[in-house]
């Protein structure tokens, strides 16, 4: 009989551990270097059945995890074997708006791109996703993306668990449908949840104190999250950098494009299991995810319902654990009202009723829908500024704005709860209160701080949109320019720019030589003689050459946009 | 009725997509350039019962799963007289990696046994509504006419083909058997065949 007892207990317990998968961990990339392929590919994502058809940068689903330090100079080597175009974009990098890989940064099939910055931000986890509008919700749930961890001295000091994969973990949240051939279909809420990219997930962590980089990249839905025993956790940084104190919570409401950090302490629990859920069913039905569509293209299996996110198995301690939580991390300088020059005003509202744009369903910013042509702000090198953003919207929108983090001075009115108050580059801006037809209700008023310091371009702009994926490639974006003097955008000097290429032919490198030593490069572009681009080098560090190491033997042309009027001009070589 | 009659009468003759009378697609003949320097098709066959037509490419890291499987349908039907004819439709000016010189180097490197074809201007691909690669089709003659048979996927597991449900022999099984197709139409998947714009 007892032999019975245990055959079924193990029985049992094999079924329960057969339901989940074994969570995946991005590799890694570390340096100053990084070689990043784009590629179409395919993953078994389903156990059974067919293959899923995916992208993949490096890999076959998702790209590798890339460790930076602040301070350094890195270069990314970006090659899209994609069979279509697509951009890269470092979501929450301060760089120069044409290294961004927004909407601007187009990289055609076949192309080399190659920016390069210094890492200004401070330690945090920030991610890197496409950006090609129109595009961005496919190609985001086909799988391009990655996490970006910068690492600097402050976060260095600090006894913290950053053993990657061991107490250091981590998590992609992200929901998928399946057709019945297990393809992906592109659709603003899945039926399925991903942690990683994988289903039903499950992870053994050691008893100890582990921390969670935790990265909302799903295209619409918000994660309410808090663990199945409802325990205490510590958020350490949002978005954009350490919080000054961990700030314990039970349940953290995470948006579309925001990362937070969290410390959890699974110390005295070996041998028991816990899981990380999404509390959805407490969010009310104008925030992503907490509707309850049972048909129409947001029906889904998730919505307004509770679900694992990882279902956490708890074992051994490592030799050198991490036991505590600390109580200060940082001191953290937040911008200064006193310091504004000007206060910019947004608005968010539902397109229904206005004449001109998409159908009822579409959402906008500022009245209008995106136009690529079109720079809403210039803003001037150095300034300080306030973005009130009004939203008369029914929904809730995640507000993302590149090149800076900012501090949140008010949502509604109120200052924000401790964990926002930090650096942000993704904030909520909820739904109007009340209101309905004949009558606007109340709108949400968010208020955010932001110094653009340095990087001017009157050229390349930078965005500013709804991080719902499906709203941005609908036109729920705009796009603003720092600007550093009065005749960056307007004079066009028509005054010879000399410069001449050598060896010419070639076999592997190409130096270029400006008739004006005072003269630099902005944008190079190498075109082959069909036309096609075939490498992108934006403010190329010329001295050493250009490695043309990629290209095969034919002629070739250099596009060069020279930095003082930004104008074009070409030369022709030849590669042997 | 007779403006209804003339009225379909013209869909039929401008409808690149012909339907016989029991209302099924059928395609025109058509020819391409193969690895070998030649122009081939469907009218090089002359005994041809069936074709199977596959939409591949030279990148597609699933479309290149299927080689083997690929060479093996060739093998067991084309002493059937049905042949199988793999097709290029991928924009080579875009993507110069699916140019005929790599076709040709892959055929060769692969030891293809199959015709591969460079449809330049997608023509072909337009012809069939191919979406994906791998894509296929089992075209079969049904009064004198080339009739799609099949549409959808090679089988139902790239990376495991012994586990797979083989569709196109299980199509071409009940044709040459004089049966009803069971299961005409599958989802295909693969690396997406980019139009151009005209």
């Amino acid at each position: 009989m007892k032999k019975a007892v245990y055959i079924v207990f193990i029985l049992i317990q094999v079924n329960l551990y057969s339901q989940y998968n074994n969570l995946w961990i991005p590799d890694t990339l570390s340096g100053t270097q990084f070689n990043l392929t784009i590629k179409d590919t395919f993953a078994q994502l389903v156990s059974k059945g067919q293959q899923t058809i995916t992208s993949g940068i490096n890999g076959k689903f998702w790209g590798p995890t890339l460790f930076v330090n602040k301070g350094d100079e890195i270069h990314m080597n970006v090659v899209n074997k994609l069979n279509e175009s697509t951009t890269i974009h470092w979501h929450g990098m301060h760089l120069p708006a044409v290294m961004d890989g927004g909407p601007h940064q187009i990289i055609p099939p076949n192309t080399v791109w190659q920016p390069y910055w210094k890492i200004k931000n401070n330690a945090a986890t920030y991610w890197y996703h496409p950006h090609l509008h129109e595009k961005t919700q496919e190609q985001i749930t086909k799988g391009i993306g990655g996490l970006l961890i910068v690492r600097d001295e402050i976060e260095s000091a600090l006894a913290l668990p950053r053993t990657y994969s061991v107490d250091d973990i981590p998590l992609v949240l992200t929901d998928r449908d399946f057709n019945s051939s297990n393809q992906f279909t592109v659709v603003p809420y899945g039926d399925s949840m991903l942690t990683n990219m994988t289903l039903r997930a499950q992870y053994s962590l050691p008893a100890q104190v582990v921390r969670f980089r935790i990265l909302n990249a799903a295209i619409e839905r918000s994660f309410n999250l808090g663990f199945s025993d409802g325990r205490n956790f510590a958020v350490i940084s949002s978005d954009g950098g350490l919080l000054n104190a961990p700030v314990t919570v039970t349940k953290y409401l995470l948006h579309a494009g925001e990362r937070i950090e969290i410390l959890v302490n699974l110390s005295g629990q070996k041998g028991t299991s816990v899981d990380l859920q999404a509390f959805n069913s407490l969010l009310g039905n104008n925030i992503p995810g907490g509707e309850q569509f049972t048909q129409g293209p947001f029906s889904n299996f998730l919505g307004h319902k509770d679900f694992n996110i990882l279902h956490i198995n708890i074992g051994n301690q490592t030799t050198n654990p991490i036991t505590t939580i600390p109580t200060k991390l940082t001191t953290n300088e937040l911008l200064k009202v006193a310091d504004v020059n000007i206060t910019r005003k947004l608005t968010l509202s539902d397109s229904a009723g206005v004449s001109g744009i998409l159908g009822p369903n579409a959402f906008i910013i500022n009245h209008k829908l995106f136009d690529i042509n079109y720079i809403e702000y210039k803003v001037p090198i150095g300034n300080t500024e306030i973005w009130e953003i009004t939203s008369s919207s029914i929904f809730g929108h995640p507000f993302h704005i590149h090149d800076v983090e900012f501090n949140i001075i008010s949502i509604n009115g109120a200052a924000p709860d401790p964990a926002l108050a930090g650096w942000k580059d993704v904030v909520f801006i909820p739904g109007r209160n009340g209101g309905g037809p004949g009558n606007p209700g109340t709108p949400s008023v968010v208020k955010f701080i932001a110094k653009f310091e340095d990087y001017a371009d009157a050229l390349h702009p930078f965005m500013y949109h709804c991080h719902i994926s499906l709203h941005e490639d609908e036109g729920m974006m705009g796009q603003f320019v720092v600007v550093g003097s009065p005749t960056d955008v307007d004079d066009k000097n028509k005054d010879a720019f000399l410069f001449s290429v050598y060896p010419n032919p070639t076999s592997n490198k190409l130096f270029i030589h400006f008739s004006d030593p005072s003269q630099s490069a902005y944008y190079i572009k190498i075109i082959d003689v069909l036309g096609r681009v075939k490498m992108m080098l934006p403010s190329p560090q010329i001295q050493n050459g250009i490695d043309l190491s990629s290209l095969q033997k034919g002629v070739y042309k250099i596009q060069v946009t020279e930095n003082r009027f930004k104008n074009n001009y070409t030369q022709t070589f030849i590669i042997n | 009725m007779y403006f209804k009659i003339l009225f379909l009468s013209i869909v039929f003759c401008f409808n690149p997509w012909r339907y016989n009378l029991f209302g099924q697609k059928s395609i025109k003949d058509f020819a391409l350039l193969n690895v070998d320097g030649k122009y081939i098709g469907t009218k090089d066959f002359e005994n041809a019962r069936g074709f199977i037509i596959i939409f591949t490419c030279n990148h597609c890291p699933f479309a290149k799963l299927y080689t083997k499987r690929i060479n093996e349908l060739q093998k067991k039907y084309s002493k059937h007289q049905i042949h199988l004819l793999a097709i290029n439709s991928m924009d080579s000016l875009v993507f110069e990696d699916e140019g005929w010189t790599t076709m040709k180097a892959r055929a060769i490197q692969e030891k293809y046994n199959f015709p591969y074809l460079q449809d330049p201007e997608q023509v072909v691909a337009k012809l069939f509504n191919a979406e994906f690669t791998p894509s296929a089709y089992v075209l079969w003659k049904v009064n004198n006419e080339w009739v799609v048979k099949y549409r959808g996927a090679i089988d139902d597991n790239g990376e495991n083909p012994k586990i797979a449900t083989p569709y196109i022999s299980n199509t071409i099984s009940e044709l040459l058997g004089n049966k009803k197709v069971t299961n005409p139409e599958t989802f295909a998947m693969g690396c997406r065949i980019y139009y151009k714009k005209t």
